[in-house]
C-alpha cells in the first residue's frame, strides 16, 4: 500500500517505524535534517516541502497514494493537506492528527471532509482513563470500541485469598472475562483448570470493562472503583482527561495555575471542582487533602513541572500517580523515580493512527512485555479451520481467544460456544505465532 | 508651545457632563404622548354624565407642557447611558404629576390636596396600589377609571423599563435578564425601547383583554352579581400590571369566589417575566419557560408562602375549609406579586401568617415583570453567592462560577445584585424609621411594626400594609411629610433604586 506521511516529528517517526516494513512510504516535511535522519534508518522516500501545498503534494505523486496521514503539530496545516489530497485524489483515505478537540466535534458532525481524525488530547485522555479505571492494573488496552478490555496485573500478597493458590476451575472469577495467560518468570503458562495463580505471577485478563474492575478488586482489594481524581493542569490535555472521567461519573478536582484559564474551565465543566493554585504549595496540598485522592494525574505543559509536582504529591502521600510526558526520552526518568504510569501523547496518537493504517482484517494490535506477546483483533474468514469448532475443543498452541465480537456486541465465550465466520476474535498470542494465528483464522 | 496651550484653553468643557436638555427633550415627548391617555377617563365621565373637563384640561396642560419642553429642547443631543438615568428618574416623577392633575382639577374633596393627589398619581404609575382615598366608592366614575388606567399605563412602562432600559443602564446587573427581548445585539436605546414595546405590548394587551372577557362572562352569566362591565374593565386594568387599585372599598372581597380565583391566576401571570412569557406563548417555546430557574423558584415560593398562611389560618381557626384555602392563597399571591388586592382584613391574623405576609413583600415576582420588590432572581443569585462564600471559606483556592440557567453569571452582575439588595434593605430601614418618628410627631397611631410594614409595602410597590394602611384602610391619616416619604419610597422601589442613587453622585454630573 502506498502511504503518504506528512510531518516527520515524533508522531511521524513512530508511524514510519511501525509501517515501513509492509508499506511503501513517502514522508514530507519542511525540515531537511529530520527527513535525512529518517531516511537513514528506514527504506522510505522523502520529499522536502510544504505538505499543505498542492503543488508539492501533486509533484510528490499524492494522486497514486492509498492513504495520507497528516501528522504535523499544526492542526490547520494537517486539515489543509487532507483537503487538498481529497481534491487531487478523491479515493485516497485521509487521516488527520489534531490537538484541538473542537475539530473532532466538527468532524463527527460530518462537516470536515476527512476520513479519520485522531485527537492527541482525546486519545491521551482515554488512555489515562483506561489506566485509572483499574488502578491495580499494570497495563490496559481496549478493543471493539471499548467493549473489551485487556488488563495485565502483577499478583502480590495483597491479592484476595480466594484467588491465590486455588485451582482455576474452583475459583470464583468475575463473569464476562477470561484469564488469557499467566506469565511466570520468563515462561508463559496457559490457564488450564488445574492451574493456580501464585504471588509473583503476572496475569493477563480479557473481559468487559466491569469485569476488569472486578479483577482489579480481586488483585488489590480496596482499589475497585475510582471516585476521586485530582488533575494538575487544566490545559487542553487536563480538561480532556477531566471531561472523559466526569462522563464516567468519576469526581474530578482540577488544579490550574492561571486564574483566567481556571475560570474558563470552571465555566466549561460544571461538575468539576476547579482550584486556582500551582499545586506546588505544600499548604494547599495538605489543606485540600490532595493525597487522599485515589489518583493524581499530572497534565501540565512542561515535563519538568509535572515531574516535580508528581514527586511532591508522592511526598505528601499520593498513592497512584499518572503523568503525561511530552518528551519520549523523559518517560524513563518518570518511571524510575516512582511515577506509576506515564502516557506520551505523541506515542498514543501514533499508535492510534497505526492501528487504523494496519491490515484491514487485523483491526488492532497491542503489545505486551515489550513485544513478546501481542493481542490481535482478527475477523474470522469463512474458510478458517476453526469455524464451527467449540472453544473447549480448540488446540492450545500458544494462543488464546479472550473474546469475540459478534454483530457489534462483545461475547466472552464459554467452552461449548462455537466460532462462526465473521466473528471478530480478540486473541492473545506470543509474537512469533502471529502469522500462524492470522493464517489459521 | 504657548500657542498650542492657549488654543487648548479656548475649548471650554461643558458645564455638565450630562446632556440635560437632551433628557428633557425625551421626557417632554413622552409626556406629550402620555397626555392623550386622559381621553379615556373623559369618555367614561361623559358616559356617566360627569364632567370630562378635569381630564381634558389636564391632558391639554400636560400635552402643552410636553410639546413645549420638547420643542424648546430640540437639537443635536448626545443621548447615552448617562442621559438614560435622568430620563428614567424624571419620567416617573412627571408621569405621577400628570396622574395627579385630574384629581386636583376635579376638586374632589378626597383627592384635591396636591400632596395627596401626587401620592395617588405615583401609586398609580408605579403600580403600587396604596391609596389616600378613604372612601373609593364615593369617587366619580371618571376619576376612579383614571386611577385604574394610570396603573395599566404604568405597567407597560415598567415592562419596557425592565426589559429594554434598565439592562442597558446596567442596573442591578444587565445579565439578570436571561431572556432579554430577542433582537439584534447592537441597537440604540431608542430602537430597543421601540422594539421591546412593540413585542410586549400585544402580549400585555392580550392578557388584559382575556381577563376582561373572563370577568365580563362571570358577570353576564350571573356567576358574579357584583361584576358589572364597568367593574370588569376597572379590575382587568389593574391585575396584569400587578397594581392593585380597586374601585371598591373592600377591594375584591365582595366579588364571587370564582372571580377571585380568576384574578389570582392572572396575578401569578403578571409576576412572570414578560420576555419569557413572550417566548413561551408567542414563540411557542414552552420548554424554555419550564427550565427557567427563576420561574421555578417563583412558583415554589408562591406555593410555600401560600401553604404557610393557609396552614396558619386553618389551625388558628381564622377561616376554615375551602374559604381558608382561597383567602390564604389569594393573600400570599397578591402580596408576593406586589399586587395588593385583598379578600380579607389580615390585620388580625395570627403572628406566623402576618410575618409571612411581610416576608413575602420582600420577595416580589420575576425580573422583567410588573412586580416590584427585590425580585426572585436576585434572591436566587444571593443564595448561590452565599453558598459559594461558604464553600470558599473552606477551600480558598476554589474557582466557582455562579450559574443561572446553566449560564455563568458575570462577577460584575453578582456585585450589582448584592449592592442592590443592600441598598434596598438600607432604604427600607430608613423609610421605616422616618415613618415611625413622623407618626409619633404627628400623633398618628402607628406601631413600630406598622411602620415597618408600610415602608416594606411602599418600597416593594405592594400597596396595603398593616395598621391604618391595612387592606381596608387608607393612607389618608398620614401627615403630608409621611405621604411624601411614602411617595419617594414608591418611586425608588419602582425604578430599582440605582438610577436615582446614581443622580446623587458628583461624578454623574461632572467629568472631573
Amino acid at each position: 500500500v502506498k502511504i503518504f506521511v506528512i510531518g516527520a516529528g515524533q508522531v511521524g517517526a513512530t508511524i514510519v517505524d511501525a509501517l515501513h516494513d509492509e508499506h511503501e512510504l513517502t514522508v514530507l516535511d519542511l525540515d531537511e535534517e529530520r527527513l535525512a535522519a529518517l531516511s537513514q534508518r528506514y527504506d522510505i522516500h522523502t520529499v522536502e516541502g510544504n505538505g499543505a501545498s498542492r503543488r508539492v503534494l501533486s509533484d510528490a505523486g499524492v494522486a497514486a497514494a492509498d492513504l495520507l496521514i497528516a501528522c504535523t503539530s499544526r492542526d490547520e496545516s494537517n486539515i489543509v493537506s487532507a483537503m487538498i489530497c481529497k481534491a487531487v485524489a478523491p479515493r485516497t483515505t485521509t487521516i488527520v492528527r489534531t490537538t484541538n478537540p473542537e475539530y473532532l466535534d466538527v468532524w463527527r458532525e460530518g462537516q470536515l471532509d476527512v476520513d479519520f481524525i485522531v485527537s492527541s488530547e482525546v486519545e491521551t485522555a482515554q488512555a489515562i482513563s483506561r489506566t485509572i479505571r483499574v488502578p491495580a492494573a499494570r497495563q490496559t488496552d481496549v478493543f471493539a470500541e471499548g467493549q473489551v478490555q485487556l488488563v495485565e496485573f502483577d499478583v502480590s500478597g495483597a491479592a484476595d485469598p480466594r484467588l491465590l493458590g486455588v485451582p482455576l476451575r474452583q475459583a470464583e472469577l468475575p463473569p464476562d472475562s477470561r484469564l488469557a495467560a499467566i506469565i511466570r518468570g520468563d515462561k508463559m503458562v496457559f490457564p488450564r483448570g488445574d492451574e493456580t495463580i501464585e504471588v509473583g505471577d503476572r496475569i493477563v485478563v480479557i473481559g468487559s470493562p466491569e469485569a476488569a474492575q472486578a479483577w482489579g478488586e480481586l488483585i488489590e482489594p480496596g482499589t475497585g472503583t475510582v471516585t476521586d481524581v485530582v488533575v494538575f493542569g487544566a490545559g487542553r490535555a487536563g480538561t480532556a482527561v477531566a471531561r472523559v472521567l466526569l462522563e464516567q461519573g468519576i469526581g474530578v478536582r482540577l488544579i490550574e495555575a492561571s486564574l483566567e484559564r481556571a475560570r474558563l474551565v470552571a465555566a466549561d465543566l460544571p461538575d468539576a471542582r476547579v482550584y486556582h493554585a500551582t499545586g506546588l504549595d505544600p499548604d494547599f496540598l495538605e489543606r485540600e487533602r490532595i493525597a487522599d485522592a485515589q489518583v493524581a494525574i499530572f497534565a501540565m505543559r512542561e515535563d519538568v513541572k509535572n515531574h516535580f509536582a508528581a514527586a511532591l504529591a508522592k511526598v505528601h502521600g499520593a498513592r497512584f500517580t499518572v503523568a503525561i510526558v511530552h518528551d519520549a526520552s523523559s518517560v524513563e526518568v518518570f518511571e524510575r523515580t516512582g511515577i506509576d504510569v506515564t502516557v506520551n501523547p505523541r506515542q498514543v496518537t501514533a499508535e492510534e493512527i497505526v492501528r487504523f493504517a494496519h491490515d484491514p482484517r487485523t483491526q488492532q494490535v497491542s503489545m505486551l512485555e515489550g513485544d513478546r506477546y501481542e493481542v490481535l483483533d482478527i475477523t474470522t474468514r469463512p474458510g478458517s479451520e476453526f469455524v464451527g469448532l467449540a472453544f473447549k475443543d480448540m488446540p492450545i498452541r500458544g494462543s488464546f481467544i479472550g473474546a469475540i465480537v459478534r454483530d457489534g456486541r462483545a461475547v466472552f465465550p464459554r467452552g461449548d460456544e462455537t466460532l462462526r465466520p465473521g466473528d471478530r476474535a480478540i486473541i492473545f498470542t506470543e509474537s512469533r505465532r502471529v502469522p500462524e494465528v492470522e493464517k489459521a483464522l | 508651545v504657548n500657542q498650542i496651550a492657549r488654543g487648548g484653553r479656548s475649548h471650554r468643557p461643558p458645564l455638565l457632563a450630562v446632556d440635560v436638555t437632551g433628557a428633557l427633550h425625551i421626557v417632554g415627548t413622552l409626556i406629550a404622548y402620555l397626555s392623550a391617555s386622559t381621553l379615556i377617563p373623559a369618555v367614561v365621565a361623559l358616559g356617566y354624565d360627569e364632567s370630562p373637563w378635569p381630564f381634558l384640561v389636564a391632558g391639554a396642560v400636560a400635552g402643552g407642557i410636553g410639546i413645549g419642553v420638547a420643542s424648546v429642547t430640540r437639537g443635536d443631543h448626545r443621548l447615552g447611558v448617562r442621559e438614560g438615568f435622568l430620563v428614567v428618574a424624571l419620567t416617573w416623577l412627571v408621569a405621577a404629576a400628570l396622574g395627579a392633575l385630574p384629581y386636583v382639577l376635579s376638586g374632589d374633596p378626597q383627592l384635591d390636596r396636591p400632596v395627596d393627589a401626587y401620592f395617588e398619581g405615583m401609586s398609580g404609575f408605579s403600580t403600587t396600589g396604596g391609596s389616600v382615598v378613604p372612601d373609593v366608592e364615593a369617587l366619580p366614575h371618571g376619576l376612579a377609571i383614571w386611577r385604574q388606567f394610570t396603573q395599566w399605563l404604568g405597567g407597560i412602562g415598567i415592562i419596557v423599563l425592565a426589559l429594554a432600559v434598565l439592562p442597558r443602564l446596567r442596573v442591578g446587573g444587565r445579565q439578570l435578564l436571561e431572556h432579554e427581548m430577542p433582537g439584534p445585539e447592537i441597537e440604540t436605546l431608542t430602537t430597543r425601547i421601540r422594539d421591546t414595546a412593540r413585542r410586549v405590548w400585544t402580549l400585555y394587551i392580550g392578557l388584559t383583554v382575556v381577563l376582561f372577557g373572563l370577568l365580563l362572562v362571570l358577570g353576564l352569566t350571573g356567576i358574579d352579581d357584583e361584576m358589572s362591565p364597568y367593574q370588569a374593565f376597572a379590575h382587568a386594568l389593574t391585575t396584569i400590571p400587578t397594581a392593585g387599585f380597586s374601585t371598591r372599598g373592600d377591594s375584591v372581597e365582595g366579588f364571587a369566589h370564582s372571580t377571585q380565583w380568576v384574578i389570582l391566576v392572572f396575578m401569578i401571570l403578571g409576576g412572570v417575566n414578560f420576555a419569557l412569557m413572550y417566548r413561551a406563548i408567542v414563540r411557542r417555546q414552552p420548554r424554555v419557560a419550564a427550565r427557567d430557574q427563576e420561574l421555578q423558584l417563583y412558583l415554589a415560593l408562591l406555593l410555600v408562602g401560600a401553604a404557610v398562611i393557609v396552614a396558619e389560618i386553618w389551625t388558628e381557626d381564622v377561616v376554615s375549609g375551602l374559604d381558608g384555602l382561597r383567602v390564604g392563597m389569594f393573600t400570599a399571591v397578591s402580596t408576593m406579586t406586589t399586587t395588593g388586592f385583598s379578600v380579607a382584613d389580615y390585620n388580625a391574623w395570627p403572628t406566623l401568617a402576618v410575618m409571612t405576609i411581610v416576608g413575602l413583600m420582600f420577595v416580589g415576582g420575576s425580573a422583567g415583570s410588573t412586580t416590584g420588590s427585590v425580585k426572585v432572581v436576585r434572591h436566587l443569585l444571593v443564595g448561590k453567592l452565599l453558598r459559594r462564600e461558604i464553600d470558599q471559606t473552606l477551600h480558598p483556592e476554589i474557582v466557582l462560577p455562579v450559574r443561572l440557567n446553566r449560564r455563568v453569571v458575570e462577577e460584575r452582575t453578582l456585585r450589582a445584585v448584592l449592592a442592590f439588595v443592600l441598598l434596598y434593605i438600607g432604604i427600607f430601614v430608613v423609610g421605616a424609621i422616618v415613618l415611625a418618628i413622623d407618626a409619633a410627631r404627628s400623633g398618628l397611631d402607628l406601631s413600630a411594626f406598622d411602620a415597618v410594614s408600610v415602608s416594606a409595602s411602599m418600597l416593594a410597590n405592594v400597596g396595603p400594609a398593616f395598621g391604618v394602611g391595612g387592606p381596608l384602610g387608607s393612607f389618608e391619616p398620614f401627615s403630608d411629610f409621611s405621604t411624601l416619604v411614602m411617595t419617594a419610597l414608591m418611586w425608588l422601589g419602582r425604578l430599582e433604586i440605582i438610577p436615582i442613587i446614581v443622580l446623587l453622585s458628583r461624578h454623574y454630573w461632572r467629568n472631573a
